[in-house]
């Protein structure tokens, strides 16, 4: 190769390699801030109903913050080129929609939409070639919601609210039904939308156990 | 849609988008590898053709023609590539280009070889990187997408293989040994300029390995070569005529490795010694 040929790929080169280290370290700041979000969305497992709201209010900011990496990414990212780094931060920006959508849930009890969802984190429209939320990374972050959601079917039990499981079992199954309208291909997506049954398995045992020993208020029907 | 949704049926209105829209990524994304498998086809064959030309015309031009009709013959077919490319433009224009870029390289790598190897035979040298945008360009230049570094250099890699054959089937031709030894030259530069790019492509990596074992290849025949014509005391036109008369009465074709066929030469036995009689 002649050395003009030979520099020009090294320059692309350099410029690809500096590009990758500058969003590495982004992704770790946006990382820690997801798994900060986790810890304390974790603890809804322990927290009675009534102070869940509070529980809330100690996760908004850090899901606020979320915004700062966001607009980070998409300065970084080059035009056009979304899809060529997202790997980097699909992780993170997964966990960040799972937090949102299990937010929405305890606030209301319905299903964050992936629009507001990119709103919640900042993300502008106008990014769309360098940073936006992929219906998949947001399919993700429901399944991840799901698992999350049988676990506290258990244990809002556990703490004594009965009426938990049948919400989030009218819920889960809403968004099941969501799911099995979608042609998965052979991916993760798929593999992971297959172990939804066990959380519906699960969620439903927890609803026959409450509605078996009446413990739960007769009017849900849904189920 | 900009709300939280709250009943089975806006749920199952916005999937019904989600399936729309991975339906269609799904649908793309079968073209677009069908086109790239056809784009791999037609390099395959330009990569034949090239050959077939280089050898059929054995000992009835001297090699720059043989090479520059073998080019001339490539160039048509290659752009039969380059328009496939520019009917998959449209599809991976703007930022769907990185969507799908997986499915497009390895087309776009055979693509690479074939490009990269009539360019050889034509100037000699390693075909630029701007050189292969260029070739993926519109009239007007315009790229019909970036061309990733990484498809460059994992296609120039392949190149080496082709270069190998090349030499190797070179030697029987008239002239051919010292085209074998430029390209000798060539390949083991290319296999330094790679070496220093490893670090960045994991996959450069391994094809690092099929090119030194070409390199090697391409080294044996050389010193196979040096060692016997200098057991004659010969100008190289009459070697030529000597290896070109073996070559055709053993019914040797082109390709396979050279050791072979010297060795399975020289067992055929009685001609050839007599020829050595007459001229020493």
């Amino acid at each position: 190769m002649d050395a003009q040929n030979l520099d020009h790929i090294n320059q692309l080169l350099d410029k690809d390699v500096e590009l990758r280290e500058k969003i590495k370290d982004q992704v770790t700041e946006f990382d820690k801030k997801t798994r900060t979000l986790t810890g304390l969305l974790n603890r809804i497992h322990s927290t009675p109903s009534s102070q869940v709201p509070e529980l809330i209010a100690t996760v908004t900011p850090v899901l606020e913050s979320c915004k700062e990496s966001t607009a980070a990414l998409a300065a970084l990212t080059p035009p056009n080129q979304f899809w060529r780094w997202k790997d980097m931060w699909s992780v993170s920006l997964r966990n960040a929609v799972f937090a949102a959508a299990l937010v929405e849930f305890l606030r209301s009890g319905g299903l964050l939409s992936l629009p507001r969802a990119a709103e919640t984190l900042g993300i502008k429209d106008e990014w769309r070639d360098r940073f936006a939320l992929s219906a998949e990374d947001y399919l993700h972050a429901l399944i991840s919601m799901v698992n999350e959601l049988s676990r506290l079917a258990v244990n809002s039990v556990t703490m004594g609210d009965f009426e938990q499981p049948l919400k989030i079992s009218t819920f889960v199954k809403d968004l099941f039904a969501g799911f099995a309208m979608l042609n998965l291909k052979n991916d993760t997506l798929r593999r992971r939308y297959d172990s939804l049954k066990y959380d519906i398995k699960k969620i439903e045992e927890v609803v026959y156990d409450v509605s078996l020993r009446k413990l739960a208020p007769s009017q849900s029907n849904k189920m | 849609m900009s709300v939280v949704l709250n009943s089975r049926e806006s749920i199952l209105t916005t999937f019904n988008h989600f399936r729309e829209e991975l339906d269609d990524f799904h649908d793309t994304r079968e073209r677009l590898i069908k086109s790239s498998r056809d784009v791999t086809n037609l390099s395959k064959k330009v990569i034949f053709l090239i050959h077939r030309t280089l050898t059929e015309t054995l000992g009835q031009s001297d090699e720059k023609e043989t090479s520059l009709r073998a080019v001339s013959r490539a160039k048509g077919k290659l752009k039969e590539i380059q328009n496939l490319f520019a009917g998959m433009s449209e599809e991976i224009a703007g930022d769907r280009f990185w969507r799908y870029q997986k499915n497009v390289s390895p087309g776009l790598q055979e693509y690479i070889e074939a490009l990269s190897f009539a360019y050889y035979l034509q100037c000699q040298t390693m075909i630029s990187y701007e050189e292969v945008q260029k070739s993926l360009s519109d009239a007007d230049g315009n790229p019909y997408f970036p061309l990733p570094l990484d498809d460059y250099l994992l296609g120039l890699s392949d190149l080496t293989g082709e270069l190998m054959r090349y030499a190797i089937s070179s030697i029987s031709r008239r002239g051919g040994r010292s085209e074998a030894n430029e390209v000798c030259k060539f390949v083991r530069g290319c296999r330094a300029d790679f070496e220093a790019l490893t670090p960045y492509f994991r996959e450069l990596r391994k094809k690092q390995q099929v090119t030194s074992q070409s390199l090697e290849k391409i080294e044996d025949v050389a010193y196979a070569i040096t060692v016997r014509s200098s057991e004659y005391d010969l100008p190289p036109e009459l070697l030529d005529d000597i290896v070109e008369r073996t070559v055709l009465e053993a019914g040797f074709g082109s390709g396979g490795d050279g050791r072979d066929r010297t060795r399975e030469g020289g067992r055929r036995g009685g001609d050839n010694n007599r020829e050595n009689g007459d001229y020493d």
